[in-house]
């Protein structure tokens, strides 16, 4: 039981080294090996279910059977608890079905063997980093991760701005490493450990300036690795470029990694979360990263890039609810942690099912493809309901849980921040309804041009991980009662609980860490949602089947001299009149012009902050660096 | 032992400053291994103590009054600098396959993702 842990990790790494020796004769051996070290990492996970989550125990291993003596950790550990199999749990389930989806997605590509061993080193490296109990390996799995990741970005380099993507990813996620390394070094010089049992129990008694200054550090650290304002640039521009399934990886595991390290920080190693100070500073990043992406989603015109600014606002969701430092705030933020792994991969799946086989991601361009791909279709509805919080689906469920736990927080604290912050994530949650409408408009339904006519449904071999991660979407999201008591009470007790924490792995006590206590409110019933959301669906059904049908005139495609001829805002008039819709080029992404044509100056702003040169992405990470070092150092 | 501190952390700014304002890639690559070298030179000199010798057990070299440096902050530096030298390699790699692509350098012209 004690090695499963370790071993989990170094299948994935074996299986990468093995990958590369077995499978550049047959792709056949080396999928077969990639599958198997996947399916035994998850499997390991599993069996650690029981153990840690049922029987609440928590598993510590110590390389080379250095055990801590007299109190004093001197070996490099490996330690889960509740919290890190929970995160465990998210990356080995998204690994699996990311690779599941590769097999067909990238069938089509050349030199996979380099493909499959980077995404496996990957794998281990994220896994390894969720379940590391020593600081500095936490920095090393970072690096190989970003390595990794970067790798993979730029996989296909022949897709236009791949290597471009990957280029500015490097650049700056080397300044959140860079601010790691400083931290965990700063720790050191104080504390002369590097094991986080040890520092969970030293550093809050030990606080000075060097140790506020290594928690500024640390802080922004894992904030770039979750992709936070103002790093969300490069998740946009890794997003687009990416692989479909490696978009997921990124989406759904390496920005968990960050939020895994902010709640690791703040709860376990330096205790401060319930300072208000800190509060502030994780809930304000939270609220800034998830308005500002939510509206940059508005602009994009590029089916990935829109789902990445949406997956950075739903972290800047997890963020917020785990800055409360209140039980039922982190228990929000674990649920829609895994939540957001569930729907955005299955969103970043759906993305890649278009463009291979329309090779396109162009929104403008796409349209009408509900004809061809009607399963996809259905896929894609499940996901843009759990991500926009429609119940019966877990986004729903996630979202309000974390509004309650805003509620609750600025009810007892009657705090002006706290409202602010639940009207910022209601206000949201709208917009990225809105902005799921368009894309639903604008890639599935309304009219599709005459070079999509052939477009067929895609492999069914691809069809089946969206399939898993949407029947999860469903699942959790009407049994949250269920999910809480077995995980979520437990995790975000293992985290709460941080002498258990240090205690567990120096051999002091086994103490259990015990749950989590909160209370939902029982406003709404998940079932009776699902059964409401069924009957609509049949009327529907029924109203389009007996409905006398209209068939549209097929779009032509756009000449080029006939829309010289237009009036200023034609286009736009079927949104305000409602007449000649029939013949209007009007994409779905026009959809929300009016709301658009009135904050354009806001929007505008956004547009040339988010330049493209690395330089500026640069500059905003090195004062965001700078801030955050005079925050802590100010109000710390 | 102050003037370290000060070095380390001057590199580091140094590094930024240089990713900061230089448009070509190439700099932008020195830029970091700059900060690298900053971080690497923390690293060394907080695990340093005056007149420390080698963390190595000798027999008969040992007696009271020997100090040690500390050698956790040398093993961390090792890391460190493999790990410097990898991203210098890969930023490298990128950035020729960039010129092929762009058939520029210049930052201000690699832009074709932003908005």
């Amino acid at each position: 039981m004690e090695n499963l842990p370790i071993l989990a990790i170094m299948t994935l790494f074996m299986g990468a080294f093995l990958n590369s020796l077995l499978g550049r004769r047959s792709r056949k051996v080396g999928n077969t090996v990639v599958f198997i070290a996947m399916a035994l990492a998850l499997g390991m996970m599993l069996a650690l279910i029981r153990p840690v989550f049922f029987e609440g125990r928590t598993i510590c291993y110590w390389m080379g059977g250095w055990a801590p003596d007299a109190g004093w950790a001197y070996g490099i550990g490996l330690e889960v608890d509740a919290l890190s199999l929970f995160f465990g749990l998210i990356v080995t389930i998204a690994v699996m079905v990311s690779g599941v989806y590769s097999f067909t997605y990238m069938a089509r590509d050349d030199s996979q063997v380099n493909f499959y061993t980077l995404f496996l080193m990957l794998s281990g490296a994220v896994l390894g980093l969720v379940l590391s109990g020593d600081l500095f390996n936490v920095y090393v799995m970072v690096e190989i991760m970003t390595f990794s990741a970067v790798a993979l970005t730029a996989f296909r380099n022949d897709y236009d701005g791949a290597l471009e993507g990957a280029f500015k990813y490097l650049v700056v996620g080397s300044i959140g490493s860079t601010s790691l390394l400083v931290g965990t070094i700063l720790v050191y010089a104080n504390l002369h450990t590097l094991n986080m049992a040890q520092i969970a129990q030293l550093a809050p008694s030990h606080m000075n300036a060097t140790m506020v200054t290594a928690f500024a550090f640390l802080f922004v650290g894992f904030a770039t690795k979750a992709f936070l304002f103002p790093f969300q640039p490069l998740a946009a521009d890794a997003h687009a470029v990416a692989p479909a399934s490696i978009s997921l990886m990124i989406s759904g595991v390496l920005t968990k990694c960050g939020v895994y390290g902010i709640i690791r920080l703040t709860y376990d190693l330096f205790q401060n979360i319930s300072e208000s100070t800190v509060s502030y500073l994780v809930t304000g990043f939270g609220m800034v990263t998830m308005f500002i992406c939510v509206t940059m989603a508005f602009n994009q015109h590029n089916f990935k890039r829109l789902l990445a600014f949406h997956s950075i606002s739903q972290v800047g969701y997890v963020i917020t609810a785990v800055g409360l430092g209140t039980p039922l705030g982190l228990s929000a933020g674990l649920y829609h942690a895994i939540n957001h792994t569930l729907f955005k991969g299955l969103l970043f799946l759906v993305a890649g099912a278009v463009q291979h086989e329309t090779g396109s991601l162009d929104l403008d361009d796409l349209g009408g493809l509900s004809k061809n791909m009607p399963r996809t279709t259905a896929l894609f509805l499940i996901g843009a309901a759990s991500i926009s919080g429609l119940p019966p689906f877990n986004g729903f469920a996630s979202k309000w849980m974390i509004y309650q736990a805003l509620f609750e927080k600025a009810g007892s604290t009657g705090n002006f921040f706290y409202i602010l912050a639940c009207v910022v994530a209601l206000l949201t949650s709208v917009l990225t309804l809105a902005s799921f409408i368009k894309v639903t408009q604008s890639v599935f339904f309304g009219q599709r041009r005459a070079k999509y006519a052939d477009v067929k449904e895609c492999p069914a071999a691809m069809r089946l991980p969206m399939w898993i991660l949407a029947i999860f979407c469903v699942v959790l999201g009407l049994f949250p009662e269920q999910f809480g008591n077995w995980f979520l009470r437990p995790a975000a007790g293992a985290a709460l609980n941080a002498e258990a924490y240090a205690a567990q792995m120096l051999g002091g006590s086994t103490a259990a860490a015990g749950a989590a206590e909160y209370t939902l409110i029982g406003a709404w019933q998940p079932i009776v949602w699902l059964l409401l959301l069924v009957l609509v669906c049949c009327a529907m059904t029924i109203v389009a089947v007996s409905g006398r049908r209209s068939e549209p005139e097929p779009l032509a495609e756009p000449d080029v001299e006939d829309e010289q001829v237009l009036p200023e805002n034609a286009k736009y008039e079927p949104f305000f009149s409602g007449e000649e819709s029939h013949y209007s080029q009007v994409g779905g992404s026009d959809l929300f012009w009016g709301f658009k044509e009135n904050l354009k100056k806001y929007f505008s702003f956004w547009h040339d902050w988010h330049s493209g040169i690395v330089n500026d992405y640069a500059l905003y990470g090195v004062l965001c660096l700078a801030a955050v070092l005079c925050y802590c150092a100010v109000f710390l | 032992m102050t003037f370290n501190y000060i070095a380390a952390f001057f590199f580091i700014v140094l590094g930024f400053y240089c990713m900061i304002t230089r448009h070509n890639l190439f700099k932008i690559v020195i830029g970091m291994s700059v900060v690298d070298y900053g971080t690497n030179l923390l690293i060394v000199s907080i695990g340093a103590t005056n007149g420390g010798t080698a963390p190595i057990y000798t027999p008969g070299e040992i007696h009271p009054g020997t100090v040690f440096v500390d050698p956790i902050p040398m093993a961390l530096t090792l890391t460190s600098i493999v790990i410097g030298a990898c991203i210098t390699a890969m930023a490298l790699s990128l950035v020729i396959k960039l010129y092929e692509r762009y058939g520029t350098l210049d930052t201000r012209e690699i832009r074709r993702l932003h908005g």
